[in-house]
């Protein structure tokens, strides 16, 4: 077992039994793992989500872990599964003999024989066995999004792209972003940061407003949390923010406890920010343990399951540390 | 990433806050209780206090009747209705500022025997001590000894029963199928012009009708057989009002009298001053105007059984002259405002609605009654119309504990933005008020069934979700509820339904299985739906046309202007120049939506199961067919945004408004589709088999136009387009809609949150939406209700088209009500 909870014979990126799939991710066709309609706290006004799947930063309190890998992969909720006495319809179909049962007779899927195909998803009747991934065009994308125009209309919503990361799939992103943007449609993005500059700038040109994380100043501690370092992180957003001086840019942080819930921590984060030559908004996250059913469903052990989400104080005394470390525009009371 | 800014812990609506606080009930704000402190101790163990019944108005009733045997039946209702509110008894609270009750002092039912009739043909028994309704060994021997040998026989119910043609009775009989209610009410839901009464006085009303009396031509023997006799009740009503708010004023003296308390004593003085002058004479007060208002509905109780269901109209436009006045000129203070209409309101409170017809008992859950109140929309010139008190009825929803009275507001594409926020902070507060209605929906369907501009624009709304143009619909029967479920499964069975074995219920449509085409379910399908349409059009043709010579209502009818201009009562109709908006409702829309989106896909489309398969597994109640109940479940499912089912939907509506269009109701009228369950939907489930949406035998069916319960996965924002698209727009055959959304208080907290509800309010309005209402809850605090009902009494839920107490509610509603979607997000 890794330290992200997959077994270490099977590294998670680059990646598994299935990487001798054809990846079908283009310019026209993205990956995504989910839609999500009446989002209310991810930009203005009421908006549409599209989740994009694969991410490199492996974040061990990351609440999607369905969105870390860059091919589909297969969930299995345990709860829904009805059992081989009553269905036994997913095993005969598994060419790679993946599936066995319990003997409460609910199916079991060895991860390591499970190749991702799907097959035994479209033959499951209580969507116990479902794909995390979907290839879909830009055009869907657009006509999904667009569902939901009156409420943007009224809302000042619209479309964010999430994940996962979405950078990771630059074209896709730049191309879904930019033809949203030419139908009237308010854009924005929620990045990781850690891409080529190049694809950075390539999408956020067509968004109107960034959500950047940054979850340590520490390279070190931020290496052991997510998997890499954060030189370009920080590098990317100091661009970002001198290259788009308008764009509206608001950095987050996802408050971990025992790995960034410290003053220091924030402080730090808090003492870079302001320093950049145009303010941008700031804003912390409590962390929350609701991925760790995904875990679960994905054949993975979620690390953090003893970990509580911060208190109510210790978020208050934070915030109070990055008002008086900066001179920001808002903090998110 | 984060994607959700969720905090870690579930937020509590204001409501669930103050129920963890373990408050009692009162007024919800410190302020309010110290500035309203009359209205905080009225409060004080309010719902503590057991319901008594009063058979008073039964026994006077009866006593009127036994003398007017063969006089015209608005005569006789005159006479009878005199003879109430000269002789009942009357009371005046310790701390009441506006007076008058239709029962004893406290929480009470009024027995109707006029149409109660499950109290005859069952034996009526003295309450157990754990019973909420009282009702005493001597009550038990007025209804057995005294109003049982009277009324039996005598009962419109009864008549109705025998009228219908013998398939029609036989289907009404089984109760789930068609649910008529014509009998259950003397009327419909309705709204009293009490703008009338304010301005002109009864005496102006008595006028008008001594004038039509005098000016009648002697020898035309219309005038002399049906005009005479409607204005001689009208005036008799008249002056039996004038005299019941005299015997309150003389009352209050005698009161004053003896007072010690000089406080009270003023007060007592000031009533008696009030109702000596109201509603005799025009309101000169606002107090005078509050006054008057509630005498009528006081009367409007006693006269006939629509007392809950009476609205209060446009509360916020009739009462507001009088209110700015007083303001101006220094006579009332905002506060004092809120303590007067706030005792109203409990008054309200007190009367309960017991409905113990057959085939209702169960129907209205948690002692529904509504008192729809009115706020906000446009005025008559198309302009909005919300003022200061329209704002000031909802700081009085949001402090004022009780569910009554349901609060209405009209909404339309220029409702100012700070009124909208302060309907959005009232709805917050999680216990359901206001419950909206979009003008950009109604007033267009009213102009095209022929209201004027003007009457359109000034709708009111009354009952659960009904509208009305007040002085031009005359609807007064209650309509039929059908069920979409049954029809459903008698389409998969051969006319039949498992229930009742091989009785040929509906016509016989063939052998499902040998259903080659979805077109062949289809058709089966509209056959059995037009069958049960044929039995609900002559249901209510009957009712119609023989309720008149049963039940009239001379007050009720003399506040209406076309009523007052033909001489005739409201329930004897047609009359000319009325337009007759009735409807039938047709509940578990989205039940019958997604078990016939299911068939097809499974079994025509993609070709998953046989017809065979399904059937069998329906047949098992699903039981050792897991899989294919997943099948269902997993179906495309109405209330997603998924054109599949959502077509199907609007190919339902399209069919029931062409059929409904063909035909008229007895008086000339419409019989619009309308999706209003109440509560019905559980009854009418509890007799289904399992359904081909995955729904297992006994479940309920979906409520109103909503989703079905948890269906509905892709957010409100997809549930809401979901019913816009399946709407027959093109058709003017169509009527209220009623749509339940839950939230968790989390989804709208703090200020952005109430914009973000704000700007889905202002898109329901766009998308020309009927109705939306909200539960604001967690549905932690449910769960936990129903298992703690002592901690959680006061827990106020949206049920449908009115909130009531949780703990009330049946345990199925409760699960029901638990199983809806919370969107949270």
């Amino acid at each position: 077992m890794d330290v992200w909870g997959r077994d270490s014979s099977r590294p998670l990126r680059g990646c598994m039994n299935s990487q001798t799939r054809k990846d079908k991710r283009s310019a026209d066709v993205g990956l995504i793992f989910n839609i999500q309609k009446f989002s209310l706290h991810d930009g203005t006004g009421i908006r549409t989500l599209v989740f994009l799947k694969g991410c490199p930063l492996l974040c061990t309190w990351c609440s999607n872990p369905e969105g870390q890998c860059f091919v589909p992969e297969l969930a299995y909720n345990r709860n829904k599964c009805i059992g081989i006495h009553e269905c036994d319809h997913c095993r005969p179909l598994c060419e790679m003999d993946a599936i066995t049962h319990a003997a409460d007779g609910k199916v079991e899927i060895n991860r390591t024989l499970c190749n991702d195909c799907g097959k035994c998803v479209d033959a499951c009747p209580s969507k116990a066995l479902t794909l995390f991934g979907e290839y879909i065009t830009v055009p869907d994308v657009i006509r999904i999004v667009e569902e939901d125009g009156s409420f943007y209309a009224r809302s000042g919503g619209g479309l964010t792209l999430s994940g996962g990361e979405p950078i990771s799939q630059p074209e896709f992103s730049t191309n879904v972003l930019s033809t949203a943007r030419s139908r009237g449609i308010d854009t924005a993005v929620e990045t990781t940061g850690f891409c080529e500059w190049d694809a950075v700038r390539s999408v956020c040109e067509h968004a109107n407003q960034v959500f950047f994380d940054v979850k340590s100043m520490d390279s070190e501690k931020h290496r052991a949390g997510t998997g890499v370092s954060n030189e370009l992180i920080l590098e990317n957003l100091v661009r970002l923010r001198k290259e788009f001086r308008k764009l509206r840019i608001t950095v987050r942080t996802p408050v971990v406890p025992g790995f960034n819930d410290s003053r220091e921590d924030i402080a730090a984060i808090a003492d870079f920010l302001s320093r950049l030559p145009i303010p941008v908004q700031y804003e912390l996250l409590p962390y929350h343990g609701f991925g760790e059913p995904k875990y679960q469903q994905l054949g993975r052990k979620y690390l953090l399951g003893d970990v509580k989400p911060p208190s109510q104080e210790c978020m208050a005394t934070l915030r109070r540390v990055v008002i008086s470390e900066m001179n920001l525009t808002r903090t998110e009371a | 990433m984060a994607q959700v800014a969720e905090l870690a812990r579930p937020l509590l609506s204001p409501q669930e806050e103050r129920i963890e606080r373990g408050e009692p009930i009162g007024l919800v704000s410190e302020e309010a209780q110290r500035k309203r402190a009359r209205i905080h101790r009225m409060l004080a163990g309010f719902r503590d206090k057991p319901i008594r019944m009063n058979l008073e108005r039964a026994h006077l009733l009866t006593e009127s009747f036994k003398q007017t045997e063969g006089q015209p039946v608005i005569v006789r209702w005159g006479k009878a209705l005199a003879h109430i509110l000269r002789n009942i008894s009357i009371h005046i609270g310790e701390d009441e500022l506006i007076v008058g009750s239709a029962g004893p002092p406290g929480r009470y039912a009024i027995f109707f025997p006029e149409l109660e009739e499950k109290f005859f043909t069952q034996e009526a028994r003295p309450s157990e001590p754990d019973d909420s309704l009282v009702l005493t060994e001597e009550d038990v021997q007025v209804i057995n000894e005294e109003l049982k040998p009277y009324w039996e026989g005598k009962q419109y119910h009864g008549a109705f029963i025998n009228a219908l043609p013998d398939d029609t009775r036989r289907i009404l009989e089984l109760y789930c199928i068609i649910a008529p209610t014509a009998t259950a009410r003397s009327s419909l839901a309705w709204n009293h012009d009490y703008e009338k009464v304010l301005k002109r006085g009864i005496k102006g009303i008595k006028a008008e009708a001594e004038e039509k009396l005098a000016s009648l031509d002697p020898v035309n023997p219309k005038d002399r057989v049906e005009k005479e006799p409607f204005l001689q009740a009208v005036i008799l009503t008249c002056d039996a009002i004038v005299e019941f708010a005299h015997r309150y004023a003389k009352l209050a003296r005698s009161m004053a009298k003896k007072e010690k308390d000089a406080k009270r004593k003023k007060e007592l003085l000031e009533i008696a001053e009030v109702c000596e002058w109201v509603p005799e004479n025009p309101a000169r007060t606002f107090r005078e105007a509050v006054q008057s208002q509630w005498l009528i509905q006081t009367v409007s109780r006693l006269e006939q059984r629509i007392g809950g269901t009476v609205g209060n109209g446009r509360i916020d436009q009739f009462f507001y002259p009088y209110y700015k006045k007083d303001i101006e000129e220094g006579r009332l203070t905002k506060d004092e405002a809120l303590e007067l209409v706030e005792c109203m309101w409990i008054g309200m409170a007190q009367n309960v609605e017991i409905y113990t017809a057959p085939g209702s008992l169960s129907f209205t859950d948690g002692y529904a009654h509504w008192e729809a109140t009115t706020v906000g929309g446009v005025d008559k010139d198309g302009k909005d119309a919300t003022n200061e008190l329209s704002y000031l009825l909802l700081q009085s929803k949001k402090e004022f504990p009780l569910n009554y009275p349901d609060l209405a507001a009209r909404i339309h594409s220029q409702t100012p933005e700070p009124f909208l926020h302060a309907i959005a902070e009232t709805i917050k507060e999680g216990t359901g008020f206001p419950k909206l209605f979009f003008d950009e929906e109604i007033i267009p369907l009213f102009l095209s069934k022929g209201g004027t501009v003007e009457e359109a624009n000034d709708y009111c709304i009354c009952g659960c979700t009904e509208a009305k143009m007040i002085n031009h619909d005359a609807v007064s029967t209650g309509c039929a509820w059908t069920n979409l479920g049954a029809i459903v499964e008698m389409t998969l069975n051969d006319g039949k339904l498992k229930l009742f074995g091989d009785q040929q219920i509906g016509v016989s449509t063939g052998n499902p299985r040998q259903f080659k085409s979805y077109d062949d379910l289809w058709h089966a399908f509209c056959w059995q739906a037009e069958n049960v349409m044929k039995h609900t059009f002559t249901q209510q043709y009957v009712a119609d046309t023989l309720k008149a010579k049963f039940i009239a209502a001379p007050m009720c009818s003399m506040l209406h202007d076309l009523c007052m201009k033909e001489c005739k009562d409201i329930h004897d109709g047609p009359i000319d120049g009325a337009l007759y908006l009735g409807f039938i409702d047709t509940l578990g829309f989205a039940t019958a939506i997604d078990s016939l989106a299911a068939v097809k896909r499974l079994v025509f489309d993609d070709k998953k199961l046989t017809m065979a398969e399904l059937l069998d597994a329906l047949d098992a109640n699903f039981e050792g067919k897991e899989a294919v109940r997943q099948m269902c479940l997993n179906a495309p499912k109405y209330g997603n945004n998924d054109p599949y089912a959502d077509s199907i939907g609007r190919n339902i509506e399209a069919f029931f408004v062409k059929l409904t269009r063909k035909y008229k109701s007895a008086f000339g009228g419409e019989l619009d589709i309308r999706y209003v369950t109440i509560t019905a939907h559980v009854p009418f489930g509890a007799v289904l088999g399992a359904t081909p949406d995955g729904r297992k035998a006994g479940e309920p069916i979906a409520e109103g136009v909503s989703p079905s319960q948890g269906a509905d996965k892709k957010g409100p924002t997809a549930s809401l387009v979901s019913i816009a698209n399946t709407k027959a727009s093109g058709y003017k055959e169509r009527a209220a809609r009623l749509l339940n959304m839950k939230l968790s208080p989390s989804a709208v907290a703090g200020p952005e949150g109430t914009r973000k509800l704000m700007s889905l309010i202002r898109t329901a309005c766009d998308l020309k939406m009927w109705h939306l209402q909200f539960n604001i809850i967690n549905k932690e605090t449910l769960i936990a209700a129903q298992k703690d009902p002592e901690k959680y009494r006061n827990l106020l839920v949206r049920v449908a088209g009115y909130s009531a107490y949780f703990v009330d509610l049946t345990p199925q509603l409760q699960d029901e009500i638990i199983k809806r979607t919370e969107h949270a997000f």
